[in-house]
């Protein structure tokens, strides 16, 4: 990792053995002890220095090229906004004009939905986990943190298979599909971490005072946990605005529309088709939809931190 | 919290009218509580729950296993090892694929292991506490950006600056030219690597973090005391101790770094063959699914593609689940 491991050893450093008045050879070891230790901490105070230095280029390697990458999209795009570019529908390839508001309200669309499936399971599933011990709930467990890993394009093609085939067209709720998939195993093992530092002894207050179980989950657990709740889910749907590879086998389209069984335009697929294309209007307007995706993302995953540092304010 | 509406629901009608002393009685309206429909809707909710998530990642495996099973019994496991890919002819091969995922995975590793764990180091133990804290807010916030935004600026921004500054100075280095000869054309295994590791730095610098926070303060007053400088003392005890944490994290990127499609379709270039130089264009899994999984027809070629998918699906649920179980053998070795 870095040419540092050439220093010595941590014990040869220490002062010699503090022997005054041993005579004359005892107290020249004692100066060179000295001076030996003196030289190998110099040396590795200097190594320390490198590497330290080393760490602060890799710092600085880490975060330039993503503030670049933020950088230029919001440099590019900015220019690509104006009022048309929220109100109106893409222009034929090539042609400069025309808006992406039919991706907008679809990208919207397929995220509401997706996150109408996901939460309520996906919180009922941390409950589960929550309230039992032992074998299922450890598989759940593991099986949420795989499919954590999932490749998202796996997804987009479970949902074709399912949703699409059958019906033989895209629709908004095939995405949907895919992406509460996807958001499933976050929202599960974020509501679980979030509703357990809910102390147990509130729970037993509640269940001591002859409040039914659901009540008291409800009452207190959930209403205890919210903060916690809302930053996960926010993420989870940060996450999920921007996924691309689950929307390309099940909702594309172009044209505006409104009903969720129909095709539907998304933010991610516009970025994608128009960013691929040649003309440099095209381009412009892919900068301008990467922009807004950016804008929405980082606002989402800003205000989720927000309200987990309210709760851990709170907490203290 | 073990109870369960349903269980004492049953237990009421197992004590007999005659018995009921007024204790049985408090008793009976206790229970009573329990098994209204709330106490039982609540149980209904978390099975429900529980039930819904695992049904969909059973009909996540088996749905994609019976769509490629046609393709499975065409070309078997030869589609493994077959270099070949030629709907026309039908013939179907994953290696081209497999090599360069694992090639690209490898790139992006090699690139944002040290970098990640230097970064991570310096956040954690290095850096001052005004300083390390904006520094990790931000490498998190970044972590959010998507991979279609990556991959755009791959395509329009890296792939020109490769293509006519980065490739061409590589050429010229004397050792590393054996890895990138051929002509500089922008789109390569390189450039998709390296737009995997900016993808999977963040994941990284996150998890590399919890890891070196997580190792004891008395390892590393140890250290201290034996007279270690602060770099020793992150290099020989907080690092070793961290290990499995970061093999964790390592194995997690990977798994990102395998699965990853979109941006790396934008940026490796899409050509069949097997890749002889990082400068070659290539395709990995994930972009051979996309390039070939929108025009394809209906039975057996949709059936070899959706194959790929079981590969991929194959390759990232292995490495993941190593790189849960690692992280789970250190929360186990902290407990204990």
């Amino acid at each position: 990792m870095s040419p540092v491991a050439t220093t010595t050893g941590l014990g040869t450093g220490s002062p010699g053995d503090g022997g005054a008045g041993l005579g004359e050879g005892a107290a020249r070891r004692r100066e060179l002890i000295l001076a030996q230790s003196k030289r190998s901490l110099g040396r590795r105070h200097l190594a320390g220095r490198v590497a330290v230095a080393l760490c602060m280029v890799a710092v600085a390697i880490s975060l330039a090229p993503l503030v670049a990458l933020v950088a230029y999209t919001t440099s590019r795009g900015v220019h690509a906004l104006s009022v048309d570019f929220f109100t109106k529908i893409p222009t034929p390839a090539g042609i400069a004009g025309g808006g992406i508001s039919n991706a907008i309200v679809g990208s919207l669309i397929i995220v509401g939905l997706a996150a109408v499936m996901a939460v309520p399971v996906g919180i009922a599933t941390a409950l589960f986990l929550l309230e039992r011990r032992g074998r299922i709930a450890g598989t759940i467990r593991f099986t949420a943190d795989v499919l954590t890993g999932v490749p998202s394009i796996a997804l987009g093609i479970f949902a074709y298979t399912v949703l699409v085939e059958p019906f033989a067209h895209f629709s908004a709720i095939a995405g949907s599909f895919a992406l509460a998939v996807l958001m499933l195993p976050v929202i599960i093992r974020s509501s679980e971490a979030a509703m357990r530092n809910v102390p147990r002894s509130e729970w037993e207050a509640g269940l001591a005072l002859g409040v039914r179980r659901g009540r008291v989950v409800r009452s207190i657990v959930l209403r205890g946990a919210l903060p916690g709740l809302v930053t996960g889910n926010l993420l989870a749907v940060a996450r999920a605005v921007g996924e691309t590879a689950p929307l390309l086998f099940t909702t594309g389209s172009q044209l505006f529309n409104l009903n969720p069984a129909q095709p539907t335009a998304a933010v991610p697929l516009t970025i994608f088709s128009l960013g691929t294309s040649p003309f440099p209007a095209d381009q412009q307007t892919a900068w301008g939809a990467a922009f807004v995706l950016l804008v929405f993302v980082l606002v989402l995953s800003i205000v989720a931190r927000l309200v987990a540092g309210r709760l851990n304010r709170q907490a203290r | 919290m073990p109870d369960d509406g349903a269980r004492t629901a049953s237990t009421l009608e197992e004590i007999p009218p005659a018995e009921r002393t007024p204790i049985a009685g408090v008793k009976e309206a206790l229970q009573r509580r329990w098994s209204r429909p709330g106490g039982r809707g609540y149980a209904g909710l978390r099975w429900g729950g529980a039930g819904l998530f695992t049904a969909v990642a059973v009909a996540l495996v088996v749905s994609l296993l019976t769509s490629s099973s046609q393709a499975f019994a065409h070309s078997g496991l030869s589609l493994l090892w077959t270099g070949t890919w030629d709907p026309t002819h039908k013939i179907y091969g994953a290696e081209t694929f497999i090599v360069g995922t694992l090639i690209t995975t490898a790139v992006a590793l090699v690139l944002a292991v040290p970098i990640g764990v230097a970064t991570a180091a310096f956040l954690s133990e290095l850096a001052p506490r005004w300083l390390a804290t904006p520094l990790s807010v931000l490498i998190d916030l970044i972590a959010a950006v998507p991979s279609i935004v990556v991959g755009l600026w791959g395509l329009l921004v890296l792939t020109p600056a490769f293509a006519h500054h980065v490739e061409p100075f590589l050429k010229k280095i004397p050792v590393l030219e054996w890895f990138f000869h051929g002509p500089a054309l922008g789109p390569s295994m390189l450039l998709a690597g390296v737009v995997l590791a900016v993808m999977i730095l963040p994941t990284m610098v996150a998890l590399s973090r919890t890891a070196l926070a997580g190792v004891a303060l008395t390892d590393r007053e140890a250290a201290r005391a034996l007279g270690g400088t602060r770099w020793q003392v992150v290099r020989r005890a907080v690092i070793p101790g961290a290990r499995t944490g970061i093999e964790g994290a390592v194995t997690l990127a990977m798994g990102r770094a395998l699965g990853e499609s979109i941006a790396v379709a934008m940026v490796i270039g899409n050509a069949y063959v097997i890749p002889h130089s990082l400068l070659a264009p290539g395709a990995t899994l994930g972009s051979a699914i996309i390039n070939n999984f929108g025009g394809v027809t209906p039975g057996l070629d949709r059936s070899e593609v959706i194959a790929l998918v079981v590969i991929l699906l194959a390759l990232t649920a292995l490495v993941n689940a190593g790189g849960q179980l690692l992280l789970r053998s250190r929360a186990r070795e902290q407990v204990s």
